[in-house]
């Protein structure tokens, strides 16, 4: 016991010390937050302004109405031109326009046209992103072409425009927030996907570092295999908690910092209220709690079996890959199962990917923002737990067996079958 | 007393009789070199003595009592082959943890690297990673890891490659500095000219058996093939006699092999009896290279893979 303290405490602070993880430590939440704001504002930045010349051949699209639509939208403009139709297919490029559209003389004020489709000629490639804009003006034009024609008046104009909206009310849970539940679901499934990844591969690697170097022939002689892999495992699953811990920690030091000081102006606050928000509408110390468990179980199950993996490869990290492959691709198949399990937390796909040991880390902690026991019943988490812990301990004893005979055999690279016959082998 | 006796050990892989029915005993205080080509089970069977693998079958004692790898570790030190050390770590750290696996009290794992790595001269590297040192040095790292806590026994597995000969005597005379208080070495190699120097006692294992046993001395004993070399002060011109013959001569020395029956004073005498003036006359023994390469030639130089049943 004393020597696999002794090892977890090596894998800790040599891990924890390196540059790399305070880093990563800071930089990953800054990361994810630049790509989500980042990713936000280039699409803002790289649209199209599209300046499209306009042949009105109806007669009903006026200067005036496009005028009165301008503001509603800056990205593109439209401009009647009074050229012919040949004269603009030759020079609209020239003339600075990106493309034009013919209003033909068939145009009805009731039906439209009866192809009911419209083109904007352009020289260029513009995706639906430029065009729908172009579009909706269009739209507003002949709905105002319309109103002016059925003589609707302002004040009707706003009845005719007035809708519902549909709002969710569960009256088991008054807090209940959709929205909520589900970005909170998004963020503890990623986060779950890239820790389990990312630590996984650690251990695989660490594990192969040993290999490589012969250390574990000087090692495994003063402690057991299972020793060896089983420290590595837990110190490397500590460093993982001490990241996320630090996280929470963060978050709790903003939001109690602007709370306080109350400074910060608009953005602080509005991440203050929309903190608290979130605060009430989840269970947040169960959703911790949880988090840790199965991040943990998650972690045992999946790193014994990267474990095993990197005792049987040997320098070439092509191997690894291969080898990998079908972990990897469990890990993979169980964030493709988030998605659904989200839109829908108590379907049957949901509940039974939050139950096997293999998608529950990552489909349960999607699923539990939208309530315990609610939309998650006591049994399904007992359950789910239950079984996560028989499955890592499973794996474990799986990846321990292929593991001892593994980290001391050199040469040619095993297939999953061979690994599996070491396994069971007495 | 013996430190270590192997009673019947074996180790059979999927393809390979790796270790099929050895047994040696290796008394305290020997340098003992264990010896054989490549692939001749050599590794198999250092593993099954620092308790890396279980014997198939067979029992190995260590001072007297059946090896008990979980709590004997303390006991034995081993050096493999290369490496043995994690890269990125620092030396002093790494020898530290090193030690404490081993069953070294924090307190005194320090106490202990701070001698070695004085008397090495290695003060310098503490704060050093093993990354930064050349080969040559990472193995004089290594051996002092080996052998740090004091073990009764450590095993070395050609400890002088990539060594510089200075650095290879200071190792060497660490080897000898331990076997003198008490220290039992077996020692793995198939350098015959270091054997030679350093070990009283050989093995020789061959695919997977033991094939020699004994004192480096008897050894070359048991397979002299009577030969002497003489110095005479002037040749005669044609040399007959039925005690020898000469097989081999240059300027100063003539190689004779002594025929059976016969004894080196028939030799003496037939050239006093010619009137040469001898300079000097001395028996040639065979260099332990020799012995290796009869014994192991003619048998396959790879190991073939065999279907193994058992």
């Amino acid at each position: 016991m004393h020597k696999i303290i002794l090892i977890i405490k090596r894998e800790f602070l040599t891990r924890v010390r390196k540059r790399t993880f305070i880093i990563g430590t800071i930089l990953f939440p800054l990361l994810y937050l630049g790509l989500i704001f980042g990713t936000g504002y280039i699409a803002e930045k790289t649209k199209e302004d599209l300046n499209i010349a306009m042949i009105d051949e109806s007669g009903l699209f006026k200067q005036e109405l496009i005028n009165a639509v301008r503001g509603t939208d800056s990205t593109n403009t439209l401009q009647l031109v009074r050229v012919s139709r040949e004269t603009l297919k030759a020079s609209f490029d020239s003339l600075g326009f990106d493309g034009y559209v013919i209003i033909p003389a068939t145009f009805n004020w009731k039906t439209g046209i009866d192809t009911n489709s419209i083109m904007v000629n352009t020289k260029k490639s513009f995706g639906m992103g430029a065009i729908n804009p172009v579009e909706k003006k269009l739209n507003q034009i002949w709905n105002k072409i319309k109103h002016d024609s059925l003589s609707l008046d302002n004040a009707k104009d706003s009845i005719l425009n007035r809708t519902l909206s549909l709002k969710l009310n569960n009256e088991k849970n008054k807090n209940a927030n959709a929205v909520i539940a589900s970005t909170i679901g998004y963020v503890c499934g990623f986060l779950m996907y890239f820790i389990l990844l990312l630590y996984g591969s650690q251990v695989m690697m660490g594990v192969t570092e040993e290999k490589t170097n012969r250390i574990a022939e000087v090692v495994v002689s003063s402690v057991k295999p299972f020793q060896l892999m089983i420290g590595k495992i837990i110190g490397i699953g500590m460093v993982a908690l001490t990241q996320f811990l630090i996280w929470i920690l963060c978050i709790f030091l903003i939001y109690n910092v602007t709370k306080t000081t109350g400074s910060g102006g608009g953005a602080a606050s509005l991440m203050v209220g929309k903190i608290q928000e979130v605060f009430t509408s989840v269970n947040i110390p169960l959703t911790i709690g949880l988090f840790i468990f199965y991040l943990m179980g998650g972690f045992f199950f999946y790193s014994s079996l990267y474990a095993a993996i990197g005792s049987a490869i040997n320098e070439d990290m092509r191997e690894a890959q291969s080898l990998s492959f079908p972990i990897t691709m469990l890990v993979i198949f169980s964030i493709a199962l988030m998605t659904p399990a989200i839109a829908n937390p108590s379907s049957p796909v949901a509940v039974w990917a939050s139950i096997v040991p293999f998608s529950s880390p990552i489909v349960m902690m999607a699923r539990i923002p939208f309530g315990v026991p609610n939309t998650v019943p006591i049994w399904q988490l007992a359950l789910s737990m239950a079984l996560l812990i028989a499955g890592f301990m499973f794996t474990t004893w799986f990846a321990a067996r292929i593991y001892r005979t593994g980290i001391l055999m050199y040469g040619k690279k095993p297939s999953w079958k061979e690994m599996i016959k070491w396994a069971f082998r007495k | 007393m013996n430190i270590l006796e192997l009673h019947n050990l074996k180790k059979y892989f999927a393809t390979q009789k790796a270790v099929d029915d050895i047994s040696m005993s290796i008394s305290k205080g020997n340098i003992f070199g264990l010896l054989g080509p490549n692939g001749a089970g050599k590794t198999t069977l250092i593993r099954m003595i620092t308790g890396i693998f279980y014997p198939d079958a067979g029992e190995i004692l260590l001072k007297g009592k059946k090896f008990d790898p979980e709590n004997d570790a303390k006991y034995i030190g081993y050096m493999p082959e290369e490496r043995g050390l994690y890269k990125k770590m620092k030396i002093g750290e790494q020898a530290l943890y090193l030690a404490q696996l081993k069953g070294l009290s924090k307190a005194d794992a320090m106490h202990k690297i701070k001698e070695w790595f004085q008397r090495l001269e290695m003060e310098s590297w503490w704060n050093k990673k093993v990354e930064d040192l050349s080969k040559g040095m990472g193995q004089k790292l290594q051996f002092v890891i080996t052998v740090l806590h004091e073990p009764d026994l450590i095993i070395l597995d050609e400890p002088f490659s990539g060594l510089d000969p200075i650095n290879a005597n200071l190792i060497k005379d660490e080897i000898f500095r331990l076997a003198q208080n008490g220290t039992t070495v077996i020692f793995s190699t198939h350098r015959m000219e270091q054997v030679e120097e350093i070990c009283n006692h050989i093995v020789l294992v061959n695919k997977g058996t033991k094939i020699l046993d004994g004192t480096v001395q008897g050894v070359k004993q048991d397979f002299k093939e009577n030969l002497f070399g003489i110095q005479l002060e002037n040749t005669p011109a044609t040399i007959s006699s039925a005690a020898f013959e000469i097989i081999g001569s240059n300027k100063q020395e003539l190689t004779v092999k002594i025929h059976d029956g016969y004894k080196a004073n028939d030799v003496l005498g037939y050239f006093m009896n010619q009137g040469c003036g001898i300079v000097s006359f001395k028996e040639i023994l065979p260099s332990l290279n020799d012995i290796f390469i009869k014994l192991v030639e003619g048998t396959p130089t790879a190991r073939q893979f065999e279907n193994i049943t058992a």
